[in-house]
């Protein structure tokens, strides 16, 4: 096992893909990729290989943007922006079973279990729904967010996490409104908001950017991190500064608003590192960022341009690797530390 | 041989009607209405015919420049085509994007052109390429569509204004002109409130005062005009005419005076509120209204500010449509829905769309047109017209063709004939009625 350390981040290669790439998953302990992209096509690839081909599932499947992917076994779970959820066959890339209008409207972000059981999908018609990826089941439908925003357009529904003890599940909107909730029963156990994130322009242009794009439970579950952007100026562009908000969410408590003015735009992704040290954000503009803050203080530790806007990121085991995908190429990071990892821990005794 | 700075259209026998015109006459403010009137005696009497048709336009200015993709030219599965499907209309063979659903359910009442090949991509050019159907000339200073819409179809007797432009938001905001037609054909401008300022009487003044200072005005015009030809007092006077007409007009801005029902198909917002006043006004006579919609220009996150922006004109227009149908006004009353250029085939890494002008749409409905209509195509890619280009000046001809005003008719700018459409601008016949 390795050891992360932020400030060793490096580009290890980068590779062009044709169109966007909107999500991504990977095979435990390997390089090999399934993104979901522009085409309304979901590809794989091998991103270790000396030519990486991606190469796309050559059956019939969506008819619009692919947002979101999930690989639990053999099954791959796609659903995109028309509303459609597809379990595909890893091996065989033949589609296994389809659910036609699993939303009402476009499916924007994906989320899996830890332990692969379940995933989670989160649409615009502001649903989030709990599927059981063995059976392809509806376990859950969860309402709580708003179909309109405070100014009386219609809302989006961009995120959604489980937190790593797979107890719970959060839910992030358009207007900045978080819900949580338990997964065991589906219940709302509690609701943060982030107002921040959401820019309504009541003058000048008279419409609105931004939402809670990302959200993250740190790996004691404590902690829950959303992604997105800051106040922005002209709302034309993604010229506002990239945004964290820390939450204890169990006390209600904000601890960081963190903004990053340098290398703006929407924090796409974020994801914790188990020891609880440090988060990664992802995500850009019209150009990217690879960002590690502090966890305790919220501070940046380090911060590098990825070679195109992120949307979304494979993260290895160890916590030292990304794969990012995003607009027209996907990137291999690397922050492994020099310092050799400690051997591990000898097995305790069966009497103890 | 007109006078330096006058300026009116006219036939072949403009000279001999005018003076005709001018011979009929004795008050100041027919004299006034003589040196604008469109042709002579034979147009005259066609001029005044359409006015008493009563048509109007209604111009939806989307502002920024909406994307054709996300509207009326959808291009479903192809890499430039964005995530949004494209769902029938009910006009056969015609699909627009699925931002429109209502819209697509009343295609009868309209006509899509595809295929608007104007150039000019930056936002002050383009839009004044597209409300004057032609590129600005040294010297000149010409009239937007609402001025010429309003001097060809305003009465002379009308009590309301002729032409009123709402524009609430400031980005890219424009009063419009009227140019060489002068201040009379200047719209009433709304930019900060949904009703006009500065209309009401001062409370200061009793009504009667007001009308007695009005009728004091009025003499000392006539006795002036006795000795005087001045086409200035002349304006002046025409203008005091209109004065009460529009102080009096103040309650067609309020919307309060509709049903809640009424209100409600039209929807919460600014936009629809103002479509909403747009009726009343037309209902009442105004020729010219034009609703700014600000601010269309997605060049981050194209899919959702068009997600926000299209629902909002999904709903106003629609309710527009219906409400005008419905009171039997949508047959006289052109509905437009254009900006001032398109966006991009390509989506940028911010999932943006930039200006685009070199294939880009914009629709008519109700008056004088052809619904169910797409004229026009783009390649499969949208980056070029493959078929049917029409410029900004054919669309100026296309709008006057269907408000019945020949657009080869022509002002006179000192001795120089300028046509009311672009030299060389045809209209688009294929969406007249």
């Amino acid at each position: 096992m390795a050891l992360s350390d932020p400030t060793k981040l490096k580009k290890v290669r980068d590779f062009g893909v044709s169109g966007i790439a909107f999500c991504v998953a990977r095979t435990p302990a390997s390089g090999q990729l399934y993104f979901g992209h522009s085409d309304f096509k979901l590809y794989e690839v091998d991103a270790l290989a000396e030519k990486p081909e991606p190469k796309a599932f050559t059956a019939a499947g969506h008819e619009s943007y692919v947002t979101g992917v999930a690989l639990s076994g053999k099954q791959i779970v796609s659903g995109a922006y028309d509303g459609r959820l597809i379990w595909w066959n890893a091996e065989s890339k033949e589609v296994v079973r389809t659910v036609e209008k699993a939303h009402e409207l476009w499916i924007r972000r994906f989320a899996t279990s830890p332990d692969g059981a379940l995933v989670a999908s989160v649409a615009d018609d502001m649903l989030a729904k709990v599927w059981d990826v063995e059976s392809g089941k509806l376990v859950f439908t969860l309402k709580d967010h708003q179909t309109l925003t405070p100014n009386n357009y219609p809302s989006m529904l961009y995120a959604v996490a489980f937190s790593p003890d797979g107890k719970w599940l959060a839910t992030g909107d358009k207007t900045g409104h978080i819900a949580i909730w338990e997964v065991a029963t589906g219940k709302k156990v509690g609701e943060l908001e982030a107002p921040v994130m959401y820019t309504w322009d009541p003058r000048q242009r008279r419409h609105s950017i931004g939402g809670i794009r990302s959200l993250a439970f740190s790996h004691d579950s404590q902690l829950l991190a959303a992604g997105g952007i800051g106040t922005i100026g002209n709302i034309d562009h993604l010229g506002g500064p990239s945004r964290v908000e820390v939450f204890d969410w169990q006390k209600g408590e904000r601890k960081h608003e963190i903004e990053d003015s340098k290398l703006q735009g929407l924090v796409e992704q974020i994801e914790f590192d188990p020891s609880g040290k440090w988060l990664l954000a992802a995500g850009g503009d019209h150009g990217g960022f690879v960002t590690f803050y502090d966890v305790a203080t919220g501070k940046m530790i380090h911060q590098d341009k990825a070679p195109m806007h992120v949307h979304q990121f494979a993260i290895n085991e160890d916590h030292t690797e990304i794969f990012a995908v995003g607009h027209g190429r996907i990137a291999h990071f690397d922050f492994k530390s020099d310092r050799p990892a400690p051997p591990a821990a000898p097995p305790l005794p069966e009497s103890a | 041989m007109t006078r330096p700075g006058s300026y009116f259209s006219g036939s072949n026998d403009h000279g001999l009607s005018r003076r005709g015109f001018l011979g009929a006459t004795a008050a100041g403010a027919a004299t006034f209405a003589a040196d604008t009137r469109l042709d002579g005696f034979k147009s005259e009497a066609l001029a005044a015919e359409l006015r008493k048709q009563n048509k109007n336009v209604i111009l939806l200015w989307l502002a920024g420049g909406a994307s054709q993709f996300e509207t009326f030219d959808p291009k479903p599965g192809r890499p430039t085509g964005g995530p949004y499907r494209a769902i029938p209309t009910n006009a056969t063979g015609v699909h627009i994007s699925e931002l429109l659903p209502r819209i697509a359910a009343r295609m009868q009442h309209t006509a899509i052109i595809r295929s608007l090949y104007t150039k000019v991509t930056d936002h002050g050019g383009g839009a004044t390429l597209m409300e004057t159907g032609r590129r600005p000339a040294p010297g000149f200073s010409y009239p937007d569509i609402g001025a010429v819409v309003a001097r060809e179809l305003g009465r002379i007797d009308s009590q309301v204004p002729d032409y009123v432009s709402m524009y609430t938001s400031t980005e890219g905001r424009r009063k419009g002109t009227s140019g060489f037609l002068g201040a009379r054909y200047s719209p009433m401008f709304l930019a900060e409130n949904m009703v006009p300022e500065n209309i009401r009487r001062l409370e200061t003044i009793s009504d009667i005062d007001h009308r007695d200072r009005a009728a004091l005005r009025d003499v000392l015009a006539k006795r002036f005009n006795q000795t005087h030809q001045s086409s200035t007092v002349a304006s002046q006077t025409t203008a005091y005419h209109r004065v009460r007409g529009i102080m009096a007009s103040e309650k067609l801005f309020d919307i309060e005076q509709e049903p809640e029902a009424m209100r409600q198909k039209y929807g919460p917002l600014q936009f629809g509120q103002q479509c909403l006043i747009a009726r009343r006004l037309i209902e009442a006579g105004v020729p010219f209204v034009k609703v700014a919609r600000a601010w269309w220009d997605s060049h981050g996150q194209n899919f959702e500010t068009h997600r926000e922006l299209c629902a909002d004109l999904d709903q106003a227009m629609s309710a527009l449509l219906d409400d005008l149908a419905e009171r039997g006004l949508l047959e006289n009353t052109l509905v437009i829905t254009l900006g001032e250029f398109g966006r991009t085939p390509n989506i940028n890494a911010s999932l943006g769309r930039d200006h685009f002008a070199n294939a880009w749409s914009c629709s008519l409905s109700g008056c004088g047109i052809r619904g169910g209509v797409a004229y026009g195509r783009t390649d499969e890619d949208g980056h070029n017209v493959a078929d049917g280009p029409v410029k900004a000046g054919d669309l100026f001809a296309t709008i006057l063709s269907a408000l019945g005003i020949d657009p080869e008719s022509e002002y006179y700018l000192g001795s120089r004939p300028l046509p009311l459409a672009d030299f060389g601008s045809k209209a688009v016949k294929e969406v007249l009625a």
